[in-house]
Protein backbone atom coordinates (compact mmCIF):
# COMPACT_ATOMS: atom_id res chain seq x y z
CA UNK A 1 0.00 0.00 0.00
CA UNK A 2 3.00 1.77 1.17
CA UNK A 3 4.78 1.36 -1.89
CA UNK A 4 1.59 2.55 -4.39
CA UNK A 5 1.44 5.62 -3.09
CA UNK A 6 5.12 6.26 -3.28
CA UNK A 7 5.28 5.71 -6.82
CA UNK A 8 1.69 7.24 -7.32
CA UNK A 9 3.51 10.67 -6.31
CA UNK A 10 5.35 12.91 -8.95
CA UNK A 11 9.00 13.92 -8.56
CA UNK A 12 9.10 17.18 -7.69
CA UNK A 13 9.96 19.95 -10.91
CA UNK A 14 13.04 21.45 -11.43
CA UNK A 15 13.20 25.02 -10.62
CA UNK A 16 13.64 25.45 -14.45
CA UNK A 17 10.81 23.27 -15.48
CA UNK A 18 8.56 24.39 -13.04
CA UNK A 19 8.67 27.56 -14.79
CA UNK A 20 8.26 26.52 -18.19
CA UNK A 21 5.11 24.36 -17.28
CA UNK A 22 3.82 27.70 -15.89
CA UNK A 23 4.86 29.49 -18.96
CA UNK A 24 3.61 27.14 -21.57
CA UNK A 25 0.05 26.30 -19.43
CA UNK A 26 -0.37 30.03 -19.85
CA UNK A 27 0.77 30.42 -23.23
CA UNK A 28 -1.69 27.78 -24.10
CA UNK A 29 -4.85 29.39 -21.74
CA UNK A 30 -4.03 32.72 -23.37
CA UNK A 31 -4.46 31.07 -27.08
CA UNK A 32 -7.83 29.48 -26.33
CA UNK A 33 -9.13 32.93 -24.18
CA UNK A 34 -8.28 35.06 -27.34
CA UNK A 35 -10.08 32.39 -30.29
CA UNK A 36 -12.91 32.10 -28.52
CA UNK A 37 -13.05 29.32 -26.08
CA UNK A 38 -15.08 29.05 -22.89
CA UNK A 39 -13.95 29.51 -19.57
CA UNK A 40 -14.32 26.42 -18.16
CA UNK A 41 -12.56 24.83 -21.19
CA UNK A 42 -9.44 26.88 -20.57
CA UNK A 43 -9.66 25.68 -17.02
CA UNK A 44 -9.37 22.25 -18.21
CA UNK A 45 -6.73 22.57 -20.79
CA UNK A 46 -4.39 24.43 -18.83
CA UNK A 47 -5.11 21.69 -15.56
CA UNK A 48 -4.61 18.96 -17.77
CA UNK A 49 -1.48 20.62 -19.89
CA UNK A 50 0.51 21.41 -16.43
CA UNK A 51 -0.30 18.35 -14.42
CA UNK A 52 0.65 16.25 -17.41
CA UNK A 53 4.00 17.91 -17.59
CA UNK A 54 4.78 17.32 -14.35
CA UNK A 55 3.10 19.51 -11.50
CA UNK A 56 0.84 18.68 -8.46
CA UNK A 57 -1.59 20.87 -9.22
CA UNK A 58 -2.67 23.64 -11.06
CA UNK A 59 -5.05 26.45 -9.70
CA UNK A 60 -6.77 28.74 -12.64
CA UNK A 61 -8.65 31.97 -12.64
CA UNK A 62 -9.89 32.98 -15.89
CA UNK A 63 -10.79 36.83 -15.96
CA UNK A 64 -12.02 38.26 -19.06
CA UNK A 65 -8.44 39.77 -20.04
CA UNK A 66 -6.29 38.30 -17.73
CA UNK A 67 -5.24 34.63 -17.07
CA UNK A 68 -3.84 33.73 -13.64
CA UNK A 69 -2.27 30.43 -12.58
CA UNK A 70 -0.34 28.98 -9.77
CA UNK A 71 1.64 25.62 -10.21
CA UNK A 72 2.44 23.28 -7.82
CA UNK A 73 5.20 20.75 -7.11
CA UNK A 74 6.28 18.69 -4.15
CA UNK A 75 7.47 22.07 -1.98
CA UNK A 76 7.56 24.07 -4.66
CA UNK A 77 5.32 26.86 -6.36
CA UNK A 78 4.81 29.43 -8.69
CA UNK A 79 2.25 32.04 -9.70
CA UNK A 80 2.37 33.88 -13.00
CA UNK A 81 -0.30 36.07 -14.66
CA UNK A 82 -0.80 37.16 -17.86
CA UNK A 83 -2.54 39.74 -19.63
CA UNK A 84 -4.56 38.39 -22.61
CA UNK A 85 -5.87 41.03 -25.39
CA UNK A 86 -7.98 40.52 -28.52
CA UNK A 87 -10.95 38.96 -29.20
CA UNK A 88 -10.92 36.64 -32.23
CA UNK A 89 -12.28 33.68 -33.38
CA UNK A 90 -9.90 30.69 -34.52
CA UNK A 91 -11.64 27.52 -34.04
CA UNK A 92 -8.34 25.81 -35.65
CA UNK A 93 -6.31 26.99 -32.71
CA UNK A 94 -8.55 25.93 -30.38
CA UNK A 95 -8.71 22.73 -31.68
CA UNK A 96 -5.06 22.88 -32.56
CA UNK A 97 -4.70 23.46 -28.38
CA UNK A 98 -6.66 20.72 -27.38
CA UNK A 99 -5.14 17.93 -29.32
CA UNK A 100 -1.92 19.12 -28.03
CA UNK A 101 -3.21 18.47 -24.40
CA UNK A 102 -4.24 15.13 -24.91
CA UNK A 103 -1.05 14.36 -26.76
CA UNK A 104 1.28 15.86 -23.84
CA UNK A 105 -1.07 13.89 -21.38
CA UNK A 106 -0.71 10.67 -23.81
CA UNK A 107 3.06 11.52 -22.78
CA UNK A 108 4.08 12.14 -26.77
CA UNK A 109 5.35 15.45 -25.77
CA UNK A 110 7.35 17.04 -22.78
CA UNK A 111 7.94 20.92 -22.29
CA UNK A 112 10.16 21.44 -25.44
CA UNK A 113 8.08 19.68 -27.45
CA UNK A 114 5.26 21.75 -26.15
CA UNK A 115 6.36 25.36 -26.34
CA UNK A 116 7.73 23.96 -30.35
CA UNK A 117 4.33 22.97 -31.04
CA UNK A 118 3.03 26.22 -29.18
CA UNK A 119 4.87 28.37 -31.47
CA UNK A 120 3.83 26.84 -34.63
CA UNK A 121 -0.15 26.81 -33.30
CA UNK A 122 0.14 30.71 -32.70
CA UNK A 123 0.99 31.36 -36.10
CA UNK A 124 -2.02 29.30 -37.29
CA UNK A 125 -3.98 32.00 -39.84
CA UNK A 126 -6.96 31.45 -41.78
CA UNK A 127 -7.38 28.46 -44.21
CA UNK A 128 -9.73 30.04 -46.13
CA UNK A 129 -9.16 32.30 -48.86
CA UNK A 130 -10.21 36.62 -48.38
CA UNK A 131 -12.42 36.28 -51.21
CA UNK A 132 -13.77 33.05 -50.50
CA UNK A 133 -14.74 34.31 -46.95
CA UNK A 134 -16.14 37.20 -48.70
CA UNK A 135 -18.67 35.30 -51.08
CA UNK A 136 -19.67 32.62 -48.22
CA UNK A 137 -20.13 35.20 -46.03
CA UNK A 138 -22.37 37.36 -48.22
CA UNK A 139 -24.06 33.74 -49.14
CA UNK A 140 -25.10 33.36 -45.43
CA UNK A 141 -26.77 36.13 -44.84
CA UNK A 142 -28.75 35.83 -47.82
CA UNK A 143 -29.49 32.25 -46.94
CA UNK A 144 -30.81 33.87 -43.19
CA UNK A 145 -32.78 36.28 -45.60
CA UNK A 146 -34.81 32.95 -46.80
CA UNK A 147 -34.81 31.72 -43.86
CA UNK A 148 -36.73 34.86 -42.39
CA UNK A 149 -39.25 34.29 -45.53
CA UNK A 150 -37.56 36.94 -48.21
CA UNK A 151 -38.23 36.45 -52.06
CA UNK A 152 -35.14 36.32 -54.64
CA UNK A 153 -34.81 39.74 -54.84
CA UNK A 154 -34.03 40.11 -51.18
CA UNK A 155 -31.82 37.08 -51.02
CA UNK A 156 -30.08 39.24 -54.43
CA UNK A 157 -29.51 42.43 -52.40
CA UNK A 158 -28.63 41.10 -48.85
CA UNK A 159 -26.23 38.90 -50.82
CA UNK A 160 -24.22 41.92 -52.31
CA UNK A 161 -24.61 44.26 -49.50
CA UNK A 162 -23.59 41.38 -46.95
CA UNK A 163 -20.72 40.72 -49.45
CA UNK A 164 -19.66 44.21 -49.63
CA UNK A 165 -19.53 44.81 -45.79
CA UNK A 166 -17.79 42.19 -45.33
CA UNK A 167 -14.84 43.37 -47.41
CA UNK A 168 -15.41 46.95 -45.05
CA UNK A 169 -14.83 44.96 -42.12
CA UNK A 170 -11.82 43.30 -43.55
CA UNK A 171 -10.35 46.20 -44.33
CA UNK A 172 -10.98 48.26 -41.00
CA UNK A 173 -10.10 45.13 -39.11
CA UNK A 174 -6.52 45.41 -40.91
CA UNK A 175 -5.95 48.54 -39.89
CA UNK A 176 -6.69 47.53 -35.99
CA UNK A 177 -9.42 50.09 -35.88
CA UNK A 178 -11.60 49.66 -32.23
CA UNK A 179 -14.47 47.32 -32.44
CA UNK A 180 -17.34 48.66 -32.19
CA UNK A 181 -16.66 51.43 -35.12
CA UNK A 182 -16.09 48.96 -37.45
CA UNK A 183 -19.34 47.25 -36.59
CA UNK A 184 -20.74 50.86 -36.72
CA UNK A 185 -19.19 51.38 -39.96
CA UNK A 186 -19.99 48.35 -41.61
CA UNK A 187 -23.30 47.85 -40.40
CA UNK A 188 -24.22 51.50 -42.02
CA UNK A 189 -22.31 50.24 -45.08
CA UNK A 190 -24.63 46.98 -45.37
CA UNK A 191 -27.70 49.47 -44.37
CA UNK A 192 -27.23 51.57 -46.73
CA UNK A 193 -26.78 48.60 -49.41
CA UNK A 194 -30.03 46.67 -47.75
CA UNK A 195 -31.79 49.67 -48.68
CA UNK A 196 -31.85 49.71 -52.14
CA UNK A 197 -34.30 46.72 -52.36
CA UNK A 198 -36.97 49.37 -50.75
CA UNK A 199 -35.54 52.63 -52.80
CA UNK A 200 -35.40 50.70 -56.25
CA UNK A 201 -38.66 48.99 -54.80
CA UNK A 202 -36.93 45.88 -56.09
CA UNK A 203 -39.26 43.57 -53.25
CA UNK A 204 -42.63 43.54 -51.00
CA UNK A 205 -40.58 43.24 -48.02
CA UNK A 206 -37.38 45.33 -48.30
CA UNK A 207 -37.15 45.26 -44.45
CA UNK A 208 -35.84 41.70 -44.64
CA UNK A 209 -32.88 43.12 -46.72
CA UNK A 210 -32.16 45.27 -44.10
CA UNK A 211 -32.06 42.74 -40.87
CA UNK A 212 -30.21 40.04 -42.63
CA UNK A 213 -27.78 41.68 -44.41
CA UNK A 214 -25.99 43.03 -40.90
CA UNK A 215 -26.23 38.92 -39.56
CA UNK A 216 -22.42 38.97 -40.56
CA UNK A 217 -22.05 41.24 -37.51
CA UNK A 218 -23.65 39.62 -34.80
CA UNK A 219 -21.10 38.24 -32.22
CA UNK A 220 -22.57 34.83 -31.92
CA UNK A 221 -19.53 33.06 -30.16
CA UNK A 222 -19.34 36.11 -27.51
CA UNK A 223 -23.28 35.85 -26.75
CA UNK A 224 -23.25 31.47 -26.68
CA UNK A 225 -20.12 31.94 -24.77
CA UNK A 226 -21.81 34.05 -22.15
CA UNK A 227 -24.14 32.51 -21.57
CA UNK A 228 -22.38 29.19 -20.94
CA UNK A 229 -19.99 30.81 -19.13
CA UNK A 230 -23.01 31.96 -17.24
CA UNK A 231 -24.33 28.78 -16.78
CA UNK A 232 -21.36 26.70 -15.49
CA UNK A 233 -20.74 29.33 -12.73
CA UNK A 234 -17.74 31.50 -14.56
CA UNK A 235 -19.78 34.79 -13.42
CA UNK A 236 -17.18 37.44 -14.59
CA UNK A 237 -16.41 35.76 -17.82
CA UNK A 238 -20.05 35.62 -18.35
CA UNK A 239 -20.80 38.92 -17.73
CA UNK A 240 -18.08 40.80 -19.66
CA UNK A 241 -19.13 38.75 -22.63
CA UNK A 242 -22.48 39.54 -22.27
CA UNK A 243 -21.77 43.22 -22.26
CA UNK A 244 -19.89 42.84 -25.25
CA UNK A 245 -22.21 40.93 -27.13
CA UNK A 246 -24.61 43.68 -26.22
CA UNK A 247 -22.51 47.17 -27.41
CA UNK A 248 -21.79 44.89 -30.58
CA UNK A 249 -25.56 44.41 -31.07
CA UNK A 250 -25.96 48.20 -30.25
CA UNK A 251 -23.26 49.11 -32.27
CA UNK A 252 -25.11 47.23 -35.02
CA UNK A 253 -28.24 49.02 -34.62
CA UNK A 254 -26.85 52.29 -34.18
CA UNK A 255 -24.81 51.87 -37.89
CA UNK A 256 -28.14 50.46 -39.23
CA UNK A 257 -30.33 53.21 -37.60
CA UNK A 258 -28.05 55.96 -39.21
CA UNK A 259 -28.49 54.17 -42.87
CA UNK A 260 -32.16 54.20 -42.79
CA UNK A 261 -32.11 57.49 -41.52
CA UNK A 262 -29.85 58.72 -44.53
CA UNK A 263 -31.39 57.17 -47.02
CA UNK A 264 -35.22 57.55 -46.16
CA UNK A 265 -36.44 54.18 -45.80
CA UNK A 266 -39.05 53.04 -43.34
CA UNK A 267 -37.01 51.17 -40.35
CA UNK A 268 -37.61 47.70 -38.84
CA UNK B 1 -50.74 20.22 -42.08
CA UNK B 2 -49.53 16.44 -42.95
CA UNK B 3 -46.14 15.64 -42.05
CA UNK B 4 -45.22 15.14 -46.32
CA UNK B 5 -46.29 18.90 -47.38
CA UNK B 6 -43.78 20.28 -44.38
CA UNK B 7 -40.88 18.06 -46.24
CA UNK B 8 -40.17 20.20 -48.95
CA UNK B 9 -39.98 23.31 -46.30
CA UNK B 10 -37.76 21.35 -43.99
CA UNK B 11 -35.58 20.79 -46.47
CA UNK B 12 -35.33 24.06 -48.02
CA UNK B 13 -34.31 25.16 -44.15
CA UNK B 14 -31.68 23.04 -43.65
CA UNK B 15 -30.29 24.31 -47.31
CA UNK B 16 -30.15 27.53 -46.17
CA UNK B 17 -29.61 27.06 -42.20
CA UNK B 18 -25.94 24.97 -44.21
CA UNK B 19 -25.41 27.90 -46.23
CA UNK B 20 -25.73 30.34 -43.22
CA UNK B 21 -23.19 28.07 -41.24
CA UNK B 22 -21.00 27.25 -43.62
CA UNK B 23 -20.15 31.04 -44.48
CA UNK B 24 -19.56 31.48 -40.59
CA UNK B 25 -17.51 28.11 -39.57
CA UNK B 26 -15.12 29.93 -42.85
CA UNK B 27 -14.97 33.25 -40.75
CA UNK B 28 -14.27 31.42 -37.45
CA UNK B 29 -11.61 29.40 -39.40
CA UNK B 30 -12.59 26.25 -38.08
CA UNK B 31 -10.25 23.42 -39.09
CA UNK B 32 -11.09 22.26 -43.09
CA UNK B 33 -11.68 18.84 -42.41
CA UNK B 34 -14.61 19.72 -39.67
CA UNK B 35 -16.47 21.79 -42.64
CA UNK B 36 -18.81 18.65 -43.62
CA UNK B 37 -19.57 17.98 -39.98
CA UNK B 38 -20.75 21.82 -39.07
CA UNK B 39 -22.77 22.03 -42.47
CA UNK B 40 -24.67 18.45 -41.44
CA UNK B 41 -25.22 19.74 -37.83
CA UNK B 42 -26.63 22.91 -38.67
CA UNK B 43 -29.11 21.40 -41.06
CA UNK B 44 -30.15 18.80 -38.71
CA UNK B 45 -30.51 21.36 -35.33
CA UNK B 46 -32.16 24.09 -37.38
CA UNK B 47 -34.11 21.89 -39.79
CA UNK B 48 -35.49 19.64 -35.73
CA UNK B 49 -36.40 23.76 -34.70
CA UNK B 50 -38.62 24.76 -37.55
CA UNK B 51 -40.36 21.41 -37.43
CA UNK B 52 -41.17 22.14 -33.70
CA UNK B 53 -42.21 25.95 -34.43
CA UNK B 54 -44.69 23.93 -37.10
CA UNK B 55 -45.87 21.92 -34.39
CA UNK B 56 -46.75 25.03 -32.77
CA UNK B 57 -43.99 24.96 -30.15
CA UNK B 58 -42.42 28.31 -28.84
CA UNK B 59 -39.49 29.58 -30.14
CA UNK B 60 -37.37 29.19 -26.96
CA UNK B 61 -38.34 25.51 -26.38
CA UNK B 62 -37.59 24.44 -29.88
CA UNK B 63 -34.29 26.44 -30.09
CA UNK B 64 -33.17 23.94 -27.09
CA UNK B 65 -34.69 20.58 -28.70
CA UNK B 66 -32.53 21.60 -31.40
CA UNK B 67 -29.77 22.90 -29.69
CA UNK B 68 -29.51 19.99 -27.61
CA UNK B 69 -29.31 17.41 -30.66
CA UNK B 70 -26.49 19.75 -31.97
CA UNK B 71 -25.16 19.45 -28.54
CA UNK B 72 -25.22 15.34 -28.56
CA UNK B 73 -24.34 15.24 -32.37
CA UNK B 74 -21.40 17.27 -31.61
CA UNK B 75 -19.85 15.04 -29.19
CA UNK B 76 -20.38 11.86 -31.60
CA UNK B 77 -18.75 14.24 -34.55
CA UNK B 78 -16.12 15.52 -32.21
CA UNK B 79 -15.15 11.93 -32.16
CA UNK B 80 -15.07 11.13 -35.51
CA UNK B 81 -13.35 14.52 -36.66
CA UNK B 82 -10.81 14.31 -33.57
CA UNK B 83 -11.35 17.94 -32.73
CA UNK B 84 -13.46 19.73 -30.00
CA UNK B 85 -16.83 19.23 -29.83
CA UNK B 86 -17.49 23.66 -29.57
CA UNK B 87 -15.59 23.54 -32.84
CA UNK B 88 -18.95 21.98 -34.12
CA UNK B 89 -21.56 22.87 -31.67
CA UNK B 90 -21.13 26.46 -32.02
CA UNK B 91 -20.70 27.22 -36.07
CA UNK B 92 -23.61 25.01 -36.37
CA UNK B 93 -25.75 26.77 -33.42
CA UNK B 94 -24.91 30.38 -35.13
CA UNK B 95 -27.95 30.24 -37.23
CA UNK B 96 -30.09 29.90 -34.08
CA UNK B 97 -28.75 32.43 -32.49
CA UNK B 98 -31.24 35.88 -32.58
CA UNK B 99 -29.07 38.38 -33.80
CA UNK B 100 -31.90 40.11 -35.53
CA UNK B 101 -33.67 40.22 -32.38
CA UNK B 102 -31.09 41.63 -30.83
CA UNK B 103 -30.27 44.70 -33.07
CA UNK B 104 -33.89 45.47 -33.22
CA UNK B 105 -34.38 45.85 -29.22
CA UNK B 106 -31.75 48.37 -29.62
CA UNK B 107 -33.12 50.17 -32.78
CA UNK B 108 -36.47 50.42 -30.31
CA UNK B 109 -34.06 51.77 -27.51
CA UNK B 110 -32.77 54.15 -29.98
CA UNK B 111 -35.65 55.23 -31.28
CA UNK B 112 -37.64 55.70 -27.77
CA UNK B 113 -36.66 59.45 -27.37
CA UNK B 114 -37.16 60.72 -30.76
CA UNK B 115 -40.91 59.21 -30.73
CA UNK B 116 -44.59 60.99 -29.98
CA UNK B 117 -45.82 60.05 -26.35
CA UNK B 118 -48.40 58.09 -28.01
CA UNK B 119 -46.43 55.59 -29.17
CA UNK B 120 -43.55 55.14 -26.56
CA UNK B 121 -44.96 52.92 -24.71
CA UNK B 122 -45.46 50.26 -27.59
CA UNK B 123 -41.87 50.90 -28.49
CA UNK B 124 -41.06 49.97 -24.90
CA UNK B 125 -42.93 47.04 -24.58
CA UNK B 126 -41.87 45.88 -28.06
CA UNK B 127 -38.15 46.33 -26.54
CA UNK B 128 -38.75 44.05 -23.06
CA UNK B 129 -40.19 41.74 -25.18
CA UNK B 130 -37.31 41.32 -28.27
CA UNK B 131 -34.74 41.55 -25.09
CA UNK B 132 -36.14 38.76 -22.94
CA UNK B 133 -37.21 36.64 -25.93
CA UNK B 134 -32.91 37.14 -27.25
CA UNK B 135 -32.00 36.20 -23.57
CA UNK B 136 -34.33 33.19 -22.94
CA UNK B 137 -33.51 31.87 -27.00
CA UNK B 138 -29.57 32.27 -25.98
CA UNK B 139 -30.04 30.86 -23.14
CA UNK B 140 -31.90 27.60 -24.46
CA UNK B 141 -29.41 27.41 -26.89
CA UNK B 142 -26.37 27.50 -24.27
CA UNK B 143 -28.32 24.41 -22.03
CA UNK B 144 -28.52 22.64 -25.23
CA UNK B 145 -25.00 22.60 -26.35
CA UNK B 146 -23.69 22.34 -22.89
CA UNK B 147 -26.03 19.70 -22.27
CA UNK B 148 -24.03 16.42 -22.99
CA UNK B 149 -21.40 18.10 -20.23
CA UNK B 150 -24.06 19.36 -18.45
CA UNK B 151 -25.43 15.53 -17.42
CA UNK B 152 -22.61 13.29 -18.19
CA UNK B 153 -19.67 15.14 -16.67
CA UNK B 154 -20.37 16.24 -13.31
CA UNK B 155 -17.54 17.18 -11.36
CA UNK B 156 -16.84 16.89 -7.29
CA UNK B 157 -14.84 20.27 -6.54
CA UNK B 158 -11.60 19.42 -5.32
CA UNK B 159 -10.79 18.85 -1.83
Amino acid sequence: MQAAKVSAAKPPLSREALRDVIDLSLWAGQLLLQNGSDAERIEETIHRLGTALGCDWMDILVSPNVIAVTTISGEEFRTKIRRVIGLNVNMTIVSAINRLSRRVEDGELDRFGVRQELERISRIGSHYNRWLVVVMVGLACAAFGRLFGGDLPVFAVTFVAAAVAMVVRQELNRLHYNLFLVTIVTAFVAGVLASLAARLQLSQQPQTALAASVLLLVPGVSLINSAEDLIKGHMVTGITRGIIGGLVSLSIALGLALAIQVMGVRGL
Amino acid sequence: MTGLSLLPLLLEDALWSAVAAIGFSMLFNVPVRTLPGCAILAAVGHMTRSLLLQLDLGVEVATLAGATLIGFIGVLFARRWHAPALVFTVSSAIPMVPGALAFQAMLGLLRLPYADAAARTFILTDVAIDSIKTALILGAIAVGIAAPSLLFVRQRPPA
